[in-house]
């Protein structure tokens, strides 16, 4: 169970200060009414609010005004790999998290950099993805999750470590990714591993303390409601349900809403069973943690399609009234509309498609459960190729919601697909588990295909398309961001762009070329009344390997340069 | 690549003399497998199939003490038909045994995976691909160099150690 480290790995820890933050007297501490309720001026949370909606309401940058838009500071991190954190900007003061869990406080306005924490990793340890998702704030403290699976509280002002909480021992397959997500006092992580036979969790920590204040495991054990679906003996114990990415919020409920991955090995014939709560969204009560409802997306799961992406709260008319909804795109290639009961739980209200799929023969229209096509199910020793490929519709990046739009605006990828079998392998803690090497992957594309990458959107209430951007010749692996200046904002593209789209017409209205191509959410905050729009460019991670294979399949360009860098734009005339 | 690559803060510091389970592989050592039906038990030829798949083991003293305090020390085995291996690696090899560090020079994850197709070995994190006929030289991914040999020589039927890794040791991080 979690304890707390001892001083001498503190001392491990590297904090160092510059000038910490000379007016550190004026931070303002996070409470919970202020995430609740984030002022449009800053950007408290990876997504921008507890409804996961990727949304700033600033509108002094527009689409009539957009062109204008210029850097205005850059930032280089010093470190390579994939960068996926936002920005998370409190009144000036911006935190940029790193791949190996590194933070770094800037003046949002400046660029002055104010402290930076590096972890130092254990000996020996690696992670199959090295990234960082970013920080989380709360009062007067930053949280990371440490790629190391543990939980560290800093200091808002210098960045030194204020405690460290093991979540779990890495070296049994266990990482951390995600940002923390706050609430009420309490710090939930999640846990990767999911390729490893991991046992997926979500747990709270007190944000005073680091003490764990509850534990609920996303796969129940034997006797809990839901251990029936796992028929084998045993398998539930290594049968993955990671908890990668951060969940979403309804405070009026006190409601957590958390995502879930794969199943462990990746073929579910060595895992008989619907196996719950794999690749599903749970409504974690925020107190105690008890499992309010849960909804499974798919079954038995084969294709690596986790659910790891929260859903976003929304509510949208049905049938001429309002519902309390959840909105999300599955990396499955459906878009789901669901319903947040008063009860915590989760009701399925419908699901279409939003790029082609051959995997689910239709989904039904009471439960949502799909009805599988064999011929697209790998199994041991049984090759099946399945569309869109294992990095799904859409992998982890954000989709967005603008409530001024009504719109959802999905980065999206098509024209691919995976063709793999599985084979029974011995498990290794902390290794790779998953019953099939990565170069049996037979990751291909239909070289005829007009697109690859995309943005899709949609209306909210009517599920009718909307607009689409298309990229003949890259896929698309950046989060988006729609603002209340009628804006869209994303990278995500191998030629290195930041862009910016009309939100209602989907007409690329700005771009910039950046060092590196865009993986990381952006995010839009003001300072002295100046609108600031930010974003790390720095690729690897899945991207960069699948641009490998592209490079060969299509002769897409091999070796997109890498390294992170802060980019902070804004209009200057 | 990326700006301030750097050696990976760990490989400065050299394994504890103190504990024998954190020593880097000494000449003598037996091999153990870390997995399959002969799981701890010392390794000789003829346990391997030839033309692989490879085999996970760690270095064990030769009073007893399995060398699996350090992960730097997980080590690829693999039995192949000595016609298909270039000179250094048949130079290495013994009764057609090859062994070679499990860490990948790109970010030190163990070198797991076996491609059936290729015949090639694998690190499950980003596809790394290591011909293990031709001193682990890279045919695929981001790793920026051959895995290390661990040489290795017969002693009275069983596997054990002649020299120390042919370089050094693990990934490369910022």
């Amino acid at each position: 169970m979690q304890k707390l480290l001892s001083s001498t790995c503190l001392a491990a820890t590297l904090a160092i200060g510059l000038a910490g933050l000379a007016h550190g007297a004026d931070y303002t501490p996070v409470t919970d009414a202020r995430l609740t309720n984030p002022e449009p001026q800053n950007w408290l949370m990876t997504r921008g609010n507890y409804q996961g909606w990727s949304y700033s309401p600033l509108d002094q940058v527009n689409s009539s005004n957009v062109r204008g838009l210029t850097p205005v500071w850059t930032f280089s991190t010093g470190v390579d790999s994939g960068h996926e954190s936002p920005p998370i900007v409190n009144n000036g003061v911006m935190f940029v998290s790193t791949p190996y869990a590194q933070v770094i406080a800037l003046d949002a306005a400046t660029g002055d950099e104010l402290w930076r924490y590096k972890r130092k990793l254990p000996e020996g340890f690696s992670a199959l993805h090295n990234t960082n998702r970013g920080v989380a704030l709360y009062g007067d403290r930053v949280y990371l999750a440490g790629l190391d699976a543990v939980l560290v509280a800093l200091d808002a002002r210098t960045g030194k470590v204020v405690w460290e909480s093991k979540v779990e021992d890495w070296k049994t397959g266990y990482y951390m990714t995600m940002a923390p997500l706050v609430v009420k006092g309490k710090i939930l992580v999640g846990v990767a591993g999911g390729e490893f036979g991991v046992r997926g969790f979500v747990e709270a920590f007190d944000a005073d303390s680091g003490k764990s204040v509850w534990k609920t495991y996303s796969i129940p054990a034997p006797g809990e409601p839901g251990s029936n679906t796992w028929e084998k003996p045993d398998t539930w114990k290594t049968g993955g349900a990671s908890t990668w990415m951060t969940g979403n919020y309804d405070p009026t409920t006190d409601t957590v809403f958390w995502g879930t991955g794969n199943g462990s090995p990746w073929f579910g014939d060595q895992r008989p069973g619907d196996n719950l709560y794999t690749s599903s969204t749970l409504a974690l009560d925020g107190a105690t943690g008890k499992l309010k409802g849960y909804f499974q997306y798919q079954q038995n799961e084969d294709w690596d399609w986790d659910a790891m992406n929260a859903p976003m709260l929304v509510d949208f008319q049905k049938d001429g009234a309002t519902v309390n909804g959840l909105l999300t795109p599955q990396r499955n290639g459906y878009l789901y509309w669901l319903q947040r009961k008063s009860d915590g739980g989760i009701g399925f209200l419908k699901a279409q498609p939003y790029v082609a799929q051959n995997v689910f023969k239709s989904v039904d229209a009471t439960t949502g459960r799909p009805e599988i096509d064999m011929d697209h199910k790998p199994g041991t020793g049984k090759m099946a190729q399945f569309c869109p490929g294992l990095w799904g519709g859409k992998d982890w990046p954000y989709e967005s919601y603008s409530p001024k739009t009504g719109m959802v605006y999905i980065p999206s990828n098509e024209n691919h697909c995976n063709k793999f079998e599985g084979k029974v392998e011995e498990r290794v803690p902390g290794q790779w588990w998953t019953g099939v090497a990565i170069p049996d992957f037979h990751f291909s594309v239909d070289p005829k295909a007009p697109f690859f990458g995309e943005i899709k959107t949609y209306d909210v209430n009517t599920g009718a398309p909307g607009w689409r951007q298309l990229y003949a010749h890259s896929m698309m692996w950046g989060s988006l961001l729609s603002t209340g200046g009628n804006l869209v904002f994303g990278g995500g593209t191998n030629d290195r762009e930041f862009r910016a789209y009309d939100a209602t017409t989907g007409e690329e209205l700005w771009h910039s070329r950046t060092n590196s191509a865009i993986i990381a959410p952006p995010a839009s905050y003001e300072v002295n009344g100046v609108q600031y729009v930010a974003v790390q460019s720095g690729y690897g991670v899945d991207a960069a390997y699948q641009e490998t294979l592209l490079s060969e399949l299509l002769g897409w360009q091999a070796d997109v340069p890498q390294g992170g860098v802060v980019w902070v734009y804004a209009l200057t005339k | 690549m990326g700006a301030g690559v750097a050696l990976a803060p760990w490989l400065a510091r050299p394994a504890r003399a103190d504990d024998p389970s954190e020593l880097h592989p000494q000449p003598g050592d037996r091999l153990v497998f870390l997995t399959g039906p002969k799981k701890r038990q010392i390794i000789k030829p003829d346990d391997l199939p030839l033309g692989g798949p490879q085999f996970q083991a760690y270095p064990q003293s030769p009073d007893g003490v399995l060398r699996d305090g350090s992960r730097l020390n997980l080590l690829i085995v693999i039995r192949l038909d000595p016609a298909s291996l270039s000179p250094t690696t048949l130079a290495n090899a013994a009764a057609d045994v090859v062994a070679y560090s499990a860490v990948c020079t790109h970010q030190g994850c163990p070198v797991n995976a076996w491609s059936e197709e290729q015949k090639m070995m694998v690190c499950s994190c980003h596809g790394s691909t290591y011909d293990p006929r031709d001193d682990a030289k890279l045919v695929f991914g981001p790793a920026p160099r051959s895995l290390p040999h661990l040489p290795l020589k017969l002693d009275a039927g069983v596997l054990v150690v002649a020299a120390g890794f042919s370089a050094r040791l693990g990934g490369e991080t910022a």
